[in-house]
């Protein structure tokens, strides 16, 4: 399973509960589904993701459009696995 | 002990060196807090508050929101502390039902404020940040009068999240409050050696309550505004903080967060946790990972704090609120009132010196359903244990828990009615595996509309944890033949 569809995997079991996968694509602005809006809920999103991919997510790194799309997400945990090698 | 001022000047003279406040690296003293209070008595005095008038609290958890609490005490008035994270709609609604003269803020909600207020309804007084007309190293050039206080005077106005669309106002006095601190420090035995965190915010009753029991005892309060998870573990640990009011779903992110090394929480005694239930899977996490049991707490706006479990035996009982604070009776009663056994189900009603004597201001017949022979009937539904501890199983009434925050659905459902396009609306709470919920609203419109469209209507309006994140587009919504919203199959 690719980086784009493990971080839709984690957003339909956190996020967007109740969400249909099929109904994301990589480009749709999550802002409509409310991500990114609520602090502690985007926090718990950043944990979900660290323990997907086995990585650290630095908070401070995160902007408002690290969150914007799926494909933004997967691009900003990329980034942090090939950082890691 | 029976006024606020009292409680403060008892700690102010008892404890004048003792560490009271740090915000970011300003540290200061209980008697520096004394004339920093004092200082802002005598502005609030030269612009002409007086006994009874109310005044809004818009601060973060500051320095300035302590001094703003004690000062405005000082003079007699009535603190209305409002969440600055609430949006137009709600600044409007808290601060013109609340009555109050002046509002307290910081200079980045002023443009807000501005806009909300037209000249004449209501002074703004900046006193944090930019546009300050006081700040805390303002001298105190003008003195005030503090007048003679009642316990019985009223000294706070707090907002409880109801199911009729509107929070609902409830006055607690002066008494009310110096039997909070001190049902809730004589329980929980703190000192003046505790080092308390506040990320929670003190806006709010939960906050509130742990607030006004630090300062009764002289105790730190370690005040942050934003529940970044590595700034709080790095205070936890070199500020030595001993107690941690949280909610759970900042202890299952602290507990699920990676760490490159392991910290040292040794001086963590005591970690609260409140607001919604806490799940077994997050309280054993935590305590795995840091070495101290999360306790639950359990109160309202009625009444303060009703229980915390401090039990020996957390293993066993984790998933109780514990047993009543110090003064504090609670029973279970039946639908007709009547007090239930032990271990059986029932509306878990409580007695408190620390409740409101005159219930939901405005609301007589919301007052008389829930406020009945001294008892606050609380809407939820629990038992207690043969050892006294208190379960929470449900609740009668209708509102979503959100990471501790109550959504009023019927609140959203208005706001969305706001709309040119929304012809009818649902909202409601969506429970997921793990017990979290989610606001879902479901719409029946004239037109198209999108998710977008609702999303951005909503963000301009309320707090954002007020949001729906699911939204359902149907043509009509179920009904019973009386027309009553069938909510349960909208979910």
């Amino acid at each position: 399973m690719g980086t784009e569809d493990r971080v839709k995997k984690i957003l339909t079991e956190n996020s967007l509960k109740g969400v249909s996968p099929e109904e994301l694509r990589v480009d749709t602005p999550l802002i409509e589904y409310g991500v990114g809006l609520d602090s502690v809920a985007t926090l718990a999103l950043l944990v979900a993701l660290e323990e997907e991919f086995q990585i650290r997510i630095d908070e401070s790194g995160i902007t408002s459009e690290t969150f914007e799309t799926i494909q933004s997400i997967s691009n900003h945990v990329n980034s942090i696995v090939q950082g890691a090698f | 002990m029976n006024t606020v001022r009292e409680l403060f000047v008892n700690s102010t003279s008892r404890f004048p060196d003792n560490p009271a406040v740090i915000e970011g690296d300003i540290r200061i003293t209980y008697k520096e807090l004394a004339s920093i209070t004092d200082s802002l008595s005598s502005f609030l005095y030269s612009k002409g508050l007086k006994k009874g008038d109310a005044v809004s609290i818009l601060l973060p958890n500051s320095i300035e929101f302590v001094a703003a609490f004690f000062a405005i005490s000082n003079l007699g008035a009535i603190s209305v502390p409002i969440n600055t994270a609430y949006k137009k709609e709600e600044i409007s609604f808290y601060v013109k039902h609340s009555l109050s003269n002046i509002i307290l803020a910081e200079g980045k909600l002023k443009p807000l404020l501005d806009e909300i207020f037209k000249e004449g309804d209501v002074r703004i007084a900046v006193v944090k940040g930019d546009y300050s007309e006081w700040g805390i190293s303002s001298p105190d050039v003008h003195g005030f009068n503090p007048p003679a206080i009642d316990s019985s005077d009223e000294a706070i106005y707090l907002y409880s999240t109801g199911s009729t669309g509107r929070p609902k106002r409830v006055s607690r006095t002066h008494k009310n409050l110096v039997a909070l601190a001190d049902n809730h420090t004589e329980t929980v035995g703190w000192t003046d050696k505790d080092r308390i965190l506040f990320t929670v915010p003190i806006s709010h009753t939960y906050g509130f309550g742990n607030f006004i029991s630090a300062v009764k005892i002289g105790a730190l309060i370690y005040v942050i505004n934003e529940f970044n998870r590595n700034h709080v573990l790095d205070l936890l640990e070199k500020e030595l903080i001993t107690v941690f009011p949280a909610v759970p779903v900042m202890l299952d992110v602290l507990a699920k967060t990676y760490l490159p090394e392991p910290k040292d929480l040794s001086s963590l005694k005591l970690v609260l946790s409140a607001g919604a239930p806490l799940p077994e899977r997050t309280f054993r996490a935590f305590r795995d990972k840091y070495g101290v049991y999360p306790r639950q707490l359990y109160g309202s706006s009625e009444t303060g704090v009703i229980s915390i479990n401090l039990g020996a035996g957390i293993e066993g009982t984790f998933n109780s609120v514990g047993r009543p604070v110090k003064n504090v009776v609670v029973e279970i009663r039946d639908e007709n009132g009547n007090k239930l056994a032990l271990n059986e189900v029932g509306e878990i009603a409580v007695k408190s010196p620390s409740m409101t004597t005159t219930g939901y201001y405005g609301l007589p017949e919301e007052t008389e359903a829930v406020f009945k022979n001294g008892y606050y009937f609380t809407g939820d539904l629990g038992r207690i244990d043969e050892d006294g501890f208190i379960y929470i199983t449900g609740r009668k009434k209708l509102f979503i828990n959100i990471s501790g925050n109550k959504v009023d659905p019927v609140e959203v459902e208005n706001i969305l009615l706001m709309h040119d396009s929304i012809k009818e609306a649902a909202v409601l709470g969506i429970t997921d595996n793990g017990g979290s919920e989610s606001v879902k609203a479901v719409i029946v419109c004239d037109g198209e509309l999108k998710r977008e469209d609702i999303i951005k209507f909503c963000r301009d309006r309320v707090s954002e944890f007020k949001i729906p994140r699911i939204i359902e587009f149907r043509d009509e919504l179920p009904r019973s033949p009386t027309g009553k919203v069938l909510r349960e199959e909208l979910k």
